[in-house]
């Protein structure tokens, strides 16, 4: 879809891409973000191009999500800065021999606390169990996305720190 | 899960991850589908113990 011109920069999120850092764990489905090509800032945008491109290529789309190959998928633009920067910091990781993109572990941990559900304080404190967060990247991120707040909260409820 | 099997979850290489994860998803699917059977069945149940129109037995 890149070689194409469908999209620009995409990086793997959710509980997939933290399956990158940590045992699987389910998930019915994978979030993709992506970012699409030579949009300026004014454009309205919409997530069709891609969706007709892999209806093109056989994929059935399936309420917000289109299959590829077993899994569903959803396309998620990035909706805010710390979405973007995770986006463009991606690293690159291989699956089963085809290389793709993952956002990375301090990213997903900070949009996980962003969200906030319960599942998502769950993903984080198993980012903490494996010890797959590098501290000092982690808070620059939560001060620079005034994320500082939320941070405190989590850290008192589950760490009494 | 015992800590040293979930950290050797954990050193599997993606691709053998997401295989892992498909199994997961299929049964995490299989499950939902049990149960969502389960449910209508209760309710199909529920539904004749409460349709006082049915002829009872004695």
């Amino acid at each position: 879809m890149q070689a194409d011109g469908v999209i620009g920069r995409y990086a793997i999120g959710g509980a997939v891409g933290a399956t990158f850092y940590l045992e699987p764990a389910a998930t019915l489905d994978v979030d993709v973000f992506v970012t699409l090509p030579g949009l300026s800032e004014k454009t309205l945008v919409s997530l069709t191009p891609i969706y007709e491109y892999l209806k093109g290529h056989g994929c059935k789309p399936e309420g917000e999500h289109i299959i590829i190959g077993a899994w569903p998928v959803q396309f998620l633009l990035p909706s805010n800065g710390l979405e973007n920067e995770a986006l463009s910091q991606a690293v690159q990781a291989d699956a089963g021999g085809i290389p793709t993109w993952v956002m990375t572990a301090e990213h997903l941990v900070a949009i996980a606390l962003q969200t906030g559900r319960q599942k998502d304080h769950g993903r984080i404190l198993q980012f903490f169990d494996h010890k797959a967060i590098d501290h000092a990247k982690l808070g620059a991120i939560v001060t620079r996305y005034g994320l500082d707040d939320k941070w405190k909260k989590f850290k008192k409820r589950y760490f009494d720190d | 899960m015992t800590s040293e099997r979930r950290r050797k979850l954990a050193s599997l290489s993606f691709g053998e991850k997401l295989e892992l994860l498909e199994l997961l998803r299929d049964r995490s699917l299989l499950l939902a589908e049990a149960r969502k059977k389960l449910a209508r069945k209760k309710d199909r149940v529920e539904g004749h113990k409460n349709d006082k129109t049915l002829p009872r037995s004695s």
